[in-house]
């Protein structure tokens, strides 16, 4: 089963059965494939070529039973070697034929999906953050790995053997109709029981397959509840109970797959019978008119053979009827989502401009994720180039919102948020970005290099810059490391303790030189020492810089130019630490409050042990 | 590696060996067309052929192609019915194994990953047993009855001369097949890359994004792209040979056939009858050496997967009845705990520390703490889904590992932290413990404050939940949870900080509505608000797995330890939370659904 199909869940299921064979769906997915049109003609050729030379073989041997064999002339051997070297040229050239044709397929399929996957991995680079909110990332990957793996198999196998079968079929036909046309004629009396009997089987099967499908989703979907509950159900004394519930599941699965099973043993034993029917009529019709001398025995024997290839390509589409459906619905899906547009872009005209000086404004702003939820409310406040302005309030507040609207990862409802006096709609969001150093509160590092990790890919940072980065953020444990900055971190890597991460991150935000900074400030647990060294690289860094402090910690904000205090999605109250205060507002209560968790903590900490 | 194959097959032996055996009658017949057609060229060739020979063989064939007909559906229904059996046969065995494991074994193993075992593996396993066990005899029988035919009843020296191509093909098919199998592997290893890559870009697209690195990870990600290109490209090179090679080989078989075969004819050494059987038979041989090369594949594949099977089905349970296990009917709710410690891994630090204490039959008691505090454990061991190692835990005077499992979760209804519901109604999954009347539902659903929202559910109790029905909210599935375990009037009920999402003021009905409905049995209520618990009659308070303070929250308030600071300090968060005003809408839900 194709990974793509293990997930799917009943409602897909449903959405799967309504599609059929999609034309629009098909060019679209053509479109792909149109850069590479000369590779899949020169295969088309190819498949013509191979199976003209495939339909040769019975009527050498006809040539050679009537010219040679059955009533031997004097220069029947003569005759017989020139058949066995055409013969073997066909054989060589066959071979030749269909080698190069499958290998052009699979080239050209590779290079379809290698297209389609750049497409799909391109445009979710560019989509919006408010798209990425909603999805699983695994559904995503899902999409740029195996569906579209699905649809090669669509280019490579089916498109293909279709096109191939269609014209053997034609090909078979027409080298009978010209062999022997009453024979010819005859032997097409399968014709209508094979379209019958294999339009009943499609019918048949369509319905078993879809039993199938459905009852191995509830096969699925039980395990993947049950199994992830089976605490709850042990709990509760119900294994037997449950036991129940799955045989029936299970149940319905494998009656269902018998039924299957029955649809499929009947049809394929009726296709060779058939298949035998008209060998019989055949012999028993076309041997008559040998004894009459109308025809020779050759050609009998070429249209036994003929008949006998007639019924492989017809077998094979009924197989590749089932890996299409599958491949469409991936395609759909994959088509879908290179719908999808972004939420932010661009504008028309953009202001661009060398250096910037990190002055940020919030103008009014309102924002909501979903509206008329409001997470901010008539946000204004301003900072002024080099300053530190603090952002403070309880979980949920909307503080990490703010530092969210600052990169533009959303755009506001209502209000301006500035940039050097300049809206940050009319900036190009990467120009944007990159005056913007962001250190996040769970640092994920990519897998790789230290250094690749602190230049994220930008090829342009000099290793001058890189150095001066690790300095400026005290991460001087990388020169420790085995490698240094070659030292490879993630799955396969060195080890890091969280504190290093957030160094490295810190390093990672200064190799960028951005005039403005945004820290979310860190609240796990690091111990002391590696927190000490943590401030002193941040109040290193922020010199010189616009620097924006999402805090958790008061203590480490005492110093801040300004400190706002949000709470709610509204600003409480601004100003300097002592101001704040004074006026024993919220900032207060808040402050007291990290004054008593300290005290309980080390309370707690000395222990009340029994 | 085919014995344990065989091994699972034996109880479906009797219809297996039916299969087989007309599977192997189908192949001979099989061998008769080839042979009339050849007996026809005879007759024409002596000028013996009449029309009531013809109209026989005609009938000849149509009745054999009938019998085949059935034969090959009676062979498809027993073999491939038969794996279809085995399959859902050790599903069953599978599933029921799984529900004797721990739930220490879920804290090892993935649920996607015992999903996997449970389908694909099984699907394996049902095509090596079936289509596999199929193609395998089909081969060998037919190849070697066809040989036979042809080295007895044709010419010994035709068949040597024309098969001399077929060590080729079978070596094409093995070399070939090996350098296949290799790149193969890199195939998917790029394409492990590929995942990976996207896996990880999309997870840190945040990142990404807020450094305006958009066009290198596109780059980066061409090269990924381009690996598996090549990888794939190199493996088409190789696998493009193999159909067409074998193809060229069985069509070198007919160019010496006819020339050998043709000349000898003309020789007067073969007759024109053999001739035409001869090539029959040489089309009949090409696809089993086709096949071979996947039934390999098929039964490797099964081997490997049904191993992953057999390692779930041998791991033996850690926690299950003692021999002779105590059966009691009803227990008075009397807990007690000695010196009990417990880790989740033999790694990680202990969950609970050295933990005792006993509680009378019929006590509200509270157990308060932060998080990982132990809390939680604390209800784990009650239920017995981990054992402590070491000290032990009580229930009614007896070591709960000396009762039967039946006997304490009879007795002991739980509310996990977690609201997980099923996706079955409401009524189902409040009366999931076991057959319920009506009335015990209504009396559960008024003490868990669920009327009003069952009154706005578009069919009341009927209201399915989960992925196709209705999206509760935390607090809604938090009451259900708890209307679940209080519809059993269980002797004891234990609350793990189910209410946490429920208001405050909700909170407080419920609790005084389980105080009235609950007087005279055991509940445990685990919470990390310290208010929720003033009116217990006992009060647990737990710190970094370590029983700091027990007694009643009078008592506790006066000592000034931990239990009244965190009182403290939550007084302060609820001022704080209060200082607020206006409300803030929800976020949307950002939580990251089951990956698909």
């Amino acid at each position: 089963m194709a990974p793509h199909q293990r997930g799917l869940g009943l409602a897909g299921l449903a959405e799967e059965e309504k599609r059929g064979f999609d034309l629009w769906l098909l060019w679209r997915l053509l479109s792909y494939a149109r850069a590479d049109w000369h590779l899949f003609a020169l295969a088309g050729v190819l498949i013509l070529a191979s199976t003209g030379l495939e339909l040769a073989p019975p009527y050498i041997l006809k040539i050679a039973i009537d010219n040679y064999l059955l009533r031997p002339p004097v220069a029947a051997q003569a005759g017989l070697v020139r058949l066995a070297g055409i013969y073997l040229g066909i054989t060589a050239g066959v071979f030749l034929t269909n080698y190069w044709q499958a290998y052009l397929l699979q080239l050209a399929g590779q290079r379809v999906i290698y297209r389609l996957r750049q497409a799909v991995f391109s445009h979710l680079q560019r989509l919006s953050l408010s798209f990425f909110d909603t999805r699983p990332v695994g559904q995503l990957v899902t999409r740029v790995a195996n569906d579209t793996q699905a649809l090669n198999q669509l280019y490579t196998e089916v498109l293909v053997t279709l096109f191939k079968d269609i014209f053997l079929l034609v090909g078979i036909t027409i080298a009978m109709l010209s062999l022997a046309p009453r024979l010819a004629l005859l032997a097409l009396v399968g014709v209508p029981l094979i379209t019958l009997s294999t339009a009943l089987y499609r019918h048949l099967a369509r319905k078993a397959y879809r039993q199938v499908r459905l009852h191995l989703a509830g096969v699925n979907s039980f395990l993947q509840e049950h199994l992830s509950a089976m605490r709850l159900i042990q709990a509760f004394g119900r294994e037997r109970a449950n036991f129940e519930q799955f045989t029936r599941v299970n149940q319905d699965y494998y009656q269902a797959t018998m039924q299957e099973l029955t649809v499929s043993a009947v049809f394929r034993p009726t296709m060779d019978l058939i298949n035998s029917l008209v060998i019989a009529l055949l012999v028993w019709y076309g041997g008559g008119q040998v004894i009459q001398n109308l025809v020779t025995f050759g050609v009998l024997y070429a249209m036994i053979n003929y008949t006998q290839q007639f019924f492989r390509p017809i077998n094979d589409m009924a197989e590749k009827y089932t890996i299409m459906q599958a491949a469409m619905a991936a395609a759909e899906k994959v088509l879908g989502l290179l719908q999808e547009k972004p939420a932010v872009v661009d504008a028309p005209e953009v202001i661009v401009r060398p250096r910037w000086r990190g002055e940020i404004e919030f103008d009014h702003v309102w924002f909501a994720y979903q509206p008329p939820h409001w997470v901010l409310r008539d946000i204004t406040f301003a900072v002024r180039p080099g300053e530190t302005l603090a952002l403070v309030g309880p979980t949920g507040a909307g503080k990490t919102s703010m530092a969210s609207l600052i990169t533009r990862f959303y755009d506001v409802q209502q209000g301006e948020i500035r940039l050097d006096g300049v809206d940050i709609r009319q900036m190009p969001q990467g120009l944007l970005r990159r005056q913007i150093g962001l250190v996040l509160q769970d640092v994920s590092l990519f897998s790789g290099t230290i250094a690749e990790n602190l230049i994220l890919g930008n090829p342009d940072t000099s290793r001058d810059r890189i150095i001066r980065a690790i300095e400026a953020a005290q991460a001087d444990f990388v020169w420790d490391l085995p490698g240094g900055l070659e030292a490879r971190v993630g799955e396969r890597g060195v080890n890091l303790s969280l504190g290093q991460r957030q160094l490295l991150a810190l390093a990672r935000a200064l190799a960028v030189d951005p005039p403005v900074l945004i820290l979310d400030e860190a609240t796990a647990s690091v111990d002391s020492q590696t927190e000490q060294l943590i401030q002193q690289a941040l109040a290193r860094a922020t010199a010189g810089r616009t620097t924006i402090v999402i805090a958790h910690r008061l203590s480490t904000i005492q110093n801040a130019s300004r400190i706002v205090v949000v709470n709610h999605g509204e600003i409480v109250e601004q100003g300097t630490h002592g101001q704040l205060l004074a006026v024993r507002g919220l900032y207060w209560r808040l402050w007291q409050l990290a004054d008593q968790e300290e005290k309980i903590l080390q309370s707690a900490g000395k222990g009340f042990g029994p | 590696m085919l014995w344990r194959i065989l091994e699972i097959l034996r109880p479906y032996r009797r219809t297996y060996f039916q299969g087989i055996a007309l599977l192997v009658a189908v192949d001979l017949l099989q061998l008769v067309t080839p042979r009339l057609l050849g007996r026809i060229a005879d007759e024409l060739q002596k000028q013996h052929l009449t029309r009531e020979n013809l109209l026989y063989y005609a009938l000849l064939i149509l009745g054999l192609a009938l019998t085949i007909a059935a034969g090959r559906y009676l062979w498809r229904m027993r073999l491939l019915g038969v794996s279809r059996r085995l399959e859902y046969d050790m599903r069953q065995g599978l599933y029921s194994h799984l529900q004797k494991l721990e739930p220490a074994f879920y804290d090892r193993h993935r649920t996607g990953d015992l999903m996997a075992r449970a389908t694909n593996d099984l699907d394996a396993v049902r095509m090596s047993t079936g289509m596999g066990a199929v193609m395998l005899t089909d081969s060998l029988v037919l190849t070697a009855s066809t040989l036979a035919l042809m080295f007895v009843t044709i010419d010994a020296r035709l068949t040597g001369l024309a098969l001399l191509p077929f060590p080729f093909m079978a070596l094409a098919a093995l070399v070939l097949g090996r350098v296949i199998h290799r790149r193969f592997t890199l195939v998917q290893e790029h394409f492990g890359h590929l995942t990976e890559f996207a896996q990880e870009n999309l997870s840190q697209i945040r990142i990404v994004k807020a450094f305006a690195r958009e066009e290198a990870q596109i780059e980066a990600f061409t090269r990924v792209n381009q690996d598996n290109v090549q990888a794939n490209v190199s493996l088409a090179r190789v696998s493009a040979v193999l159909f067409p090679l074998i193809q060229f080989f069985a069509g070198l078989s007919q160019v010496i056939t006819l020339f050998y075969g043709g000349n000898r004819v003309v020789a007067g050494t073969l007759s024109l009858g053999d001739f035409v059987t001869f090539n029959g038979f040489l089309g009949l041989l090409s696809w089993p050496v086709m096949a071979i090369g996947w039934v390999i594949n098929v039964i490797q594949r099964g081997t490997a997967s049904l191993e992953r099977i057999q390692a779930v089905l041998t791991t033996p349970p850690a926690i299950m009845d003692a021999p002779g296990a105590l059966h009691l009917e009803r227990l008075s709710g009397e807990v007690a705990f000695n010196h009990v410690t417990f880790s989740y891994a033999p790694d990680r630090r202990p969950a609970l520390e050295e933990v005792s204490f006993s509680l009378r039959p019929g006590q509200l008691v509270g157990v308060v703490g932060r998080t990982g505090s132990g809390k939680s454990t604390l209800a784990a061991l009650i239920l017995r889904l981990y054992d402590p190692a070491p000290g032990q835990v009580f229930l009614d005077g007896q070591d709960v590992r000396d009762l039967a499992l039946a006997s304490i979760r009879e007795n002991v209804a739980w509310v996990p932290q977690e609201g997980f519901l099923f996706s079955t109604p409401i009524r189902e999954n409040i009366a999931f413990a076991g057959d319920f009347g009506p009335e015990d539902i209504a009396a559960a659903v008024r003490a868990a404050c669920l009327e009003e929202d069952l009154a706005g559910f578009p069919d009341g109790l009927d209201t399915l939940v989960g992925e196709r029905g209705l999206t509760l909210s935390g607090g809604q599935r938090q009451r259900v949870t708890l209307a679940r375990a209080l519809v059993r009037n269980a002797p004891l009920l234990l609350l793990d900080d189910c209410l946490s999402a429920v208001d405050t003021s909700t909170e407080a009905r419920i609790l005084a509505n389980i105080k009235t409905l609950r007087s005279g049995r055991t509940t445990i209520f685990i919470t990390h608000r310290v208010a929720a618990v003033e009116d217990a009659d006992y009060v647990l308070v737990l710190e970094g797995g370590r029983l700091l303070e027990a007694g009643t929250p009078a008592e506790l308030d006066r000592r000034r330890g931990l239990y009244y600071h965190l009182r403290q300090q939550q007084l302060l968060e609820e001022e704080k939370l209060a200082l607020g005003g206006l409300k803030a809408g929800p976020r949307p839900a950002r939580t990251r659904p089951v990956e698909e």
